[in-house]
């Protein structure tokens, strides 16, 4: 019953255009904070997009969603303030790069660390056995027959 | 080799613990939808608007609202699931409408589409018109429907992200914002 309703109303709106309109962005600010708005715009992704920041994104959400960070900078407010609101509401997902904080600072943290005691442990195993040095191996003991030679030419 | 036994231990161990860290950390994103977008805004006021009524164009404020449960949903007439659950949130309305305000958003569409829709549909609830999509950002809507409860207090207690397939689905949704 709730599909045939459902199939109606949509037949019903294709019938008369219902698709989304094309919503017109707000007015650009002045040049240096409006490139501040872009500059912040590529740093947010489109929450209805995949992957793709709402400043290079045609959805008209992301537009939306740009209106909001123009809003914000004309408020006077810092780019941090301006990450907050959308990280507040979409979580670090808004965020094109991952902040480094918190769990993912220690993604860029622990590779360097790993990387260190490695080295470490690299630099105290060959200290260790003495260095890289070549060692001359230890002379072995004349046989009999080496003494007797030996002897001849000592003659 | 001189080394003692116990310094070798330790480095071994100390090499292991990170490894074992970070795989730990890398770990915790394996599995999980990276298209999901979170909902963080569960035990947060909700976000304060003024809209227009669709059915007279008069200014409709969230503050008219206080003190009584909110059930606000996203949608829009070329979303094919919104039109499938608008006849639950229908009878969502009739059954709950005395104990909690039920208010529809238009995301993202026409208002003559939404207006005509509404019309063909008897809808009874409250219909705002969000021309700028401001209140839809304002709630972190990534797509319609989505229907927020937000309790007497004006707290926001859950989201439903898509739409609402049987009543049952409903009814312990908004079990949760009841008085």
């Amino acid at each position: 019953m709730t599909t045939l309703i459902a199939a109606t109303a949509a037949i019903f709106f294709l019938a008369q255009d219902g698709r989304a309109p094309t919503r017109v962005g707000t007015e650009p600010l002045d040049a240096a904070r409006e490139a501040r708005v872009q500059t912040l715009g590529g740093k947010f992704r489109c929450a209805v997009c995949q992957g793709v920041s709402i400043r290079d994104s045609p959805a008209s959400m992301a537009r939306a969603q740009l209106d909001k960070v123009r809003e914000l900078v004309a408020q006077g407010k810092g780019d941090l303030e301006v990450e907050d609101y959308f990280v507040d509401r979409y979580g670090e997902w808004a965020l094109m790069e991952p902040r480094k904080s918190g769990a993912a600072l220690w993604l860029w943290i622990l590779p360097l660390l790993l990387l260190a005691t490695g080295i470490v442990i690299i630099v105290r195993a060959t200290r260790g056995a003495g260095g890289l040095e070549p060692v001359p191996p230890a002379p072995r003991p004349l046989t009999a027959d080496l003494e007797k030679v030996r002897a001849e030419l000592k003659e | 080799m001189n080394r003692s036994p116990l310094k070798r231990g330790l480095a071994i161990a100390t090499a292991v613990l990170l490894s074992a860290f970070l795989v730990g950390i890398l770990a915790r994103s394996f599995g999980s939808d990276p298209h999901r977008v979170p909902f963080m805004l569960a035990g947060k006021p909700a976000p304060e608007f003024t809209l227009t009524s669709l059915r007279d164009g008069s200014p409709v404020r969230s503050a008219d609202f206080k003190g009584k449960p909110l059930v606000l949903n996203f949608w829009a007439t070329w979303c094919a699931p919104c039109l499938a659950e608008h006849p639950i949130l229908s009878w969502a309305e009739r059954t709950y409408g005395d104990r909690v305000a039920f208010v529809g958003i238009v995301f993202e569409d026409s208002e003559a589409n939404a207006r005509a829709f509404l019309l063909e549909h008897a809808s009874r609830y409250v219909q705002l018109a969000d021309s700028k999509s401001t209140v839809a950002v304002d709630y972190g809507v990534s797509g319609v429907p989505e229907t927020y409860f937000v309790d007497k207090h004006g707290i926001i207690v859950s989201k439903r992200a898509g739409p609402f397939a049987s009543v049952s689905e409903f009814t312990s949704e908004v079990s949760s914002i009841l008085p």
